[in-house]
């Protein structure tokens, strides 16, 4: 233990002898490290820690399948006879997205509510921090009008006040008595800001508020939770309710033809996709911190040459290999707590700025920081790259014969060192390779991406979303979107207005089904409900055919117009106009097709686009919509007090939500993979940067053996191109090998990354050439550098002899 | 081969000197200290000459001589190398006629430990410009058998004894067929016997044609060569005066 002591104590002398190698080091380490922990600190949030719910891995999402694919949701019908018929579970409860205009005073706000079944709480296993839950007597006609207040809305909207409870508050018009708060960072989804139950127990349909939907087999809008009972295994689970969902498609061979019931890990539901980016990024940022070690290893078996001396005086006074090795590994791993030290005061600064790049799959995990885990991996991990970096050299250092250093002096094993220096590098340089290729292919695909024309001119458009409750009658809603689009199309500075159920990437979708006359096919397609101005507006071009007017308002005649992939689909070779539309939706419309528009990218930039069918706002209705304003000027936010004082002239209770550019959602649309893609081309760079010093250490200091040869050399006549031409040659050497066996291992790595790539292969040739081309120049200069240098030899030193 | 050596040969005009030089000073300027190495040095060189230079430790020998081989600039005087004035010329230039008309031979031999006896020989041939191969393998070999080392051409330096590493060196400043071979010291690095042979070697050599300038403190060394040239303190000196100083100072 003593002589533990005195190792340190030696390791800290060593480090004030050479504070620059002792800078550098840290410095290298304390970027590596740093990062490691950043990226791991989100990590451990996001996959390694459960969801803040007691047991929560025994819960799980439950959504109906269709043809064996599953989905998100279920019909309530389907629910309950799930809930009523499973053994497996032992707390079912069912939900829906419930955004509501919440008004008291003269403050409307547009909120993300959630209408739940009484069981949501308890099934969670989360009690509120104010008053009560939601009990079985809420969920009945009378007792429906209760409310329970998320922690944020409470804070933001009611100042935290202890009183809110038992006040009456209004929603979407109507009085509400707030009943309870829940604690901080409850929900599964971002509709967490309030609760109200249903009269009828399970949540009301979007469309059909007033109607009781028990009955409802064919409309699926119901989020599904379940917990699993304490002895039930998920494979009991899964085959339960295959049987389950067997029976129904049986017992309801019209309502329930091909559907069945599937259910997924809470926990993977919240996460999602983001799993493989986090995976992929962690393992970048493991990689940058290996390419940081092999610098640091570099430097050291630079000073092992100079402290061979050193060590033989070491050895010929008897130290025994192991403790030499003990106390030259001391001072590695000193050098990198001392770099995970710094490392972690980064790691502190750098996750919010990592957190504001992040899509919001990461954002809603509100606790993601240095906490207790993420100290002791940056500790473990400064100790593991303190072995890593100092076992080489410590070996090769106490493996040295000390006579050879006694005798000898430089002679002897500086070839050896030379070469396992080398090698380094190469690995560097490899290792840098296949970060930037896989940098390369995530900045492609994201230009690739921002290239795809969306279906629309997203220049100057202002969306935000507006609803009156849905609890108002139609004729009463259609009233108010019409004097809102005149109010808003009257407004100075504004092109045209037009409004739409669902907007392209703003979230959210609506399918139908539907048949055509003589064809035995159930079609579906996406449905949305317009304005006539609405195509104009975003720019949709009209391909054949008419717009929707304001005569097929009076119509009894329901026009519908549809998109390109639709008619292709369902009429390919046909004209499409004219033609009917049967059986369209649980209503069983007719519609007739009337003009068909060019085809949006909806659900995505990197989505093709669906078959879509658009009504006319008027003849079909919507509980809430998305306004489009297309501005004069080339600053559409200008727009936005305006349009919120005309919509208020209108209806003072009604807010506006959502306000974004249509920029703005393209933007957010794709930052899940500006974040992955940001992220990579970072750590490629700091890995690329890395290598580079890598490669000038080992040149400049290969550069620094040779000073004599390079003498000879220019005292037989070499020019300095001559010289500088020799050490660049050497040094591409490596960086050749180095991009060569980064290529073999890119060619093997990029394939983890081929889901994240978008309309190019993961061995694009024309990327991997490029990045070689970068990073080959990047490894010139480094090498140019300490070419120079060499060529900068006085030829005199040939004549010295020492 | 030998005729472009000859057409080399027909540059100098016939009577001029090979080098001339006249009031050559060089002044190391160090932090504080100026060191005169060389102070109004007078010296010519006829073609087919042998001459040695000695004189006392520091004396600036090897400045001189590293004048000669265009390794340095003098501070003052001036010097020419085959009828041509050498004194102001830049980097690239020196290095070309270094490259073309001098050979140099040092007293640690200064080998290129990771080339070969044929590529340490071949190497200044590779900084000429538009050699061919052919040609250049030729004189490699030519220059090898000159010193009796032709059977060694894969060897590494390090496997060879010091006085073989010195008769490569030799071959190596033979190869580029230059005006003048340049050495310093020749012999330091060798036990006796190795140094006669070495010695023995550029006697030949001389017999053959070639102009030498030695750097040797060694007397019996010294009388290999045609002329002495002394110096002492930077200056040259005639011999008789040369033992007066010697004299002085060790007094
Ligand atoms: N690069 C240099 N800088 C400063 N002084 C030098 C340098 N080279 C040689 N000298 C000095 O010049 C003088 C002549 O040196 P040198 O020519 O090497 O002598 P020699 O070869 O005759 O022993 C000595 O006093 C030496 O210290
Ligand atoms: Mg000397």
């Amino acid at each position: 233990m003593s002589g533990l002591v005195q190792d340190f104590r030696y390791a800290l002398r060593q480090m004030r002898k050479s504070p620059g190698f002792t800078f550098v080091t840290v410095i290298t380490l304390a970027l590596g490290i740093g990062a490691t922990t950043a990226v791991f600190s989100v990590v451990d949030q996001v996959l390694l820690h459960p969801l803040p719910y007691p047991d929560s891995d025994r819960i799980v999402k439950v959504a109906e399948t269709f043809q064996g694919v599953s989905g998100t949701d279920a019909s309530p019908a389907n629910y309950l006879d799930w809930a009523a018929q499973n053994s497996v579970f032992a707390e079912m409860a069912a939900s829906r997205g419930w955004p509501a205009n919440l008004s008291e005073g003269d403050r409307p706000e547009r909120v993300k509510g959630t209408m739940v079944t009484p069981s949501f709480f308890s099934l969670f296993g989360i009690n509120p921090i104010l008053g009560r839950g939601l009990a079985e007597s809420d969920a009945h006609a009378g007792n429906d009008h209760v409310v329970v207040l998320g922690y944020g809305l409470w804070q933001r909207y009611f100042g935290g006040d202890r009183g809110t409870v038992g006040r009456n508050v209004r929603l979407n018009g109507e009085q509400y008595s707030v009943v309870g708060v829940m604690p901080p960072n409850y929900s599964p989804d971002d509709y967490g800001e309030l609760w109200v139950p249903s009269p009828w127990g399970v949540p009301s349909h979007p469309l059909a508020p007033d109607k009781d939907p028990r009955q409802f087999r064919d409309r699926s809008y119901l989020d599904v939770w379940a917990r699993l009972k304490p002895a039930v295994t998920p494979q009991q689970a899964g085959a339960e309710l295959d049987t389950i969902g067997r029976r129904l498609e049986k017992q309801y061979p019209n309502e329930d033809d091909k559907i069945g019931v599937s259910f997924l890990p809470l926990h993977e539901y919240v996460v999602g996709d983001i799993r493989p980016v986090l995976l992929v990024l962690l393992a970048a940022v493991v990689v940058v911190l290996l390419i940081g070690c092999a610098n640091v290893a570099n430097l050291l078996l630079a000073r092992a040459a100079v402290r061979g001396r050193e060590i033989s005086i070491r050895t010929t006074l008897g130290a025994s290999r192991q403790r030499l090795l003990r106390q030259l590994l001391t001072e590695s791993v000193v050098l990198a707590l001392l770099g995970g030290g710094f490392g972690l005061l980064l790691a502190v600064v750098a996750v919010p700025s990592l957190l504001a790049l992040s899509p919001p799959e990461i954002r809603q995990f509100k606790e993601i920081g240095i906490n207790r885990e993420v100290l002791a991996f940056s500790f473990l991990a400064s100790i593991v790259c303190g072995i890593v970096f100092g076992l080489m050299p410590a070996l090769q250092a106490s493996r040295s014969n000390p006579s050879e250093f006694l005798k000898e002096g430089e002679r002897g094993s500086t070839a050896n060192r030379g070469r396992t220096r080398s090698v380094l590098v190469v690995a560097e340089v490899g290792l840098s390779l296949v970060l930037l290729v896989g940098a390369g292919l995530l900045v492609k695909s994201f230009a690739r991406l921002m290239d795809v024309n969306p279906g629309f001119d997203a220049d100057r458009l202002l969306t935000f979303n507006v609803g009156l409750p849905s609890s108002t009658n139609a004729a009463q809603q259609f009233a108010f979107y019409r004097d809102v689009m005149q109010r808003l199309q009257a407004l100075p500075g504004v092109r045209s207005v037009g409004a739409v159920s669902r907007l392209p990437l703003a979230g959210g979708n609506s399918g139908r089904s539907f048949k055509v006359p003589g064809i035995d096919k159930d079609y579906s397609a996406d449905i949305r409900v317009s304005t006539t101005d609405y195509f104009r507006t975003m720019g949709i071009p009209l391909m054949k055919g008419r717009n929707f007017s304001e005569s097929d308002l009076g119509s009894s005649l329901n026009v519908a117009i549809v998109n390109d992939a639709l008619a292709r689909e369902v009429f390919p070779g046909q004209d499409p106009i004219g033609r009917q539309l049967t059986n369209f939706g649980p209503d069983n419309l007719t519609l007739q097709i009337v003009g068909v528009i060019g085809n949006v990218r909806h659900v995505g930039l990197d989505t093709a686009p669906h078959s879509e069918i658009y009504q006319l706002l008027g003849q079909a209705q919507w509980p809430s919509v998305f306004v489009a304003m297309r501005s004069a000027t080339s600053d559409a936010t200008s727009l936005t007090s305006m349009a919120q004082s005309a919509v208020w002239s209108v209806n003072k209770d009604v807010p506006l939500a959502n306000i974004r550019t249509m920029q703005e959602l393209i933007a957010n649309s794709v930052q899940r993979r500006r974040f992955s893609m940001l992220l990579l081309a970072i750590f490629a760079g700091v890995a690329m940067v890395l290598a580079a010093i890598g490669l000038y250490g080992v040149m400049s200091y290969s550069v620094a053996q040779r000073t004599k040869e390079i003498g000879i050399r220019m005292a037989l006549g070499a020019r300095r191109p001559d010289v500088v031409a020799l050490v660049v040659k050497q040094g591409m050497m490596l960086v050749l090998m180095g991009i060569l066996a980064g290529t073999v291992l890119s060619l093997a790595m990029t394939r983890l990354i081929a889901g994240m790539l978008f309309g190019i292969s993961a061995t694009d040739p024309l990327t991997f050439a490029g990045v070689a081309v970068l990073l080959g120049a990047v490894a010139f200069f480094a090498n140019y550098l300490p070419a120079r240098r060499g060529a900068s030899v006085d030829p005199m030193v040939a004549l010295r002899y020492e | 081969m030998i005729e472009s050596a000859r057409s080399e040969a027909t540059k100098i005009e016939a009577g001029q000197p090979l080098i001339q030089i006249s009031d050559l000073t060089k002044v190391f300027y160090t932090d504080e200290i100026e060191t005169h190495a060389l102070s109004g040095i007078h010296l010519s060189i006829a073609k087919g000459e042998y001459v040695a230079m000695s004189g006392p430790s520091g004396c600036g020998k090897s400045t001189l001589l590293s004048i000669i081989g265009l390794l340095d600039t003098p501070t003052a005087g001036r010097y020419s190398l085959n009828g041509k004035t050498v004194e102001n010329l830049d980097f690239a230039e020196r290095s070309r006629i270094r490259n073309q008309e001098i050979g140099f031979i040092f007293q640690s031999f200064n080998l290129i430990g990771d080339l070969t006896v044929y590529e340490n020989v071949e190497l200044p041939l590779t900084y000429r410009q538009r050699m061919p191969a052919a040609d250049r393998k030729a004189r490699v070999m030519e220059a090898l058998e000159r010193v009796g080392m032709a059977h060694r051409v894969r060897h590494y330096p390090s496997q060879l004894s010091g006085g073989q590493q010195q008769r490569v060196a030799v071959a190596r400043a033979l190869g580029g067929k230059p005006s003048i071979l340049l050495a310093d010291e020749p012999t330091g690095n060798l036990d006796s016997r190795n140094g006669e042979a070495v010695m023995e070697l550029l006697q030949e050599l001389h017999r053959e044609g070639a102009t030498i300038c030695m750097v040797t403190h060694d007397p019996r060394f010294a009388k290999h060569a045609q002329r002495e040239v002394h110096l002492f303190d930077g200056k040259v000196v005639a011999e008789e005066e040369l033992k007066k100083l010697l004299a002085e100072t060790s007094a």
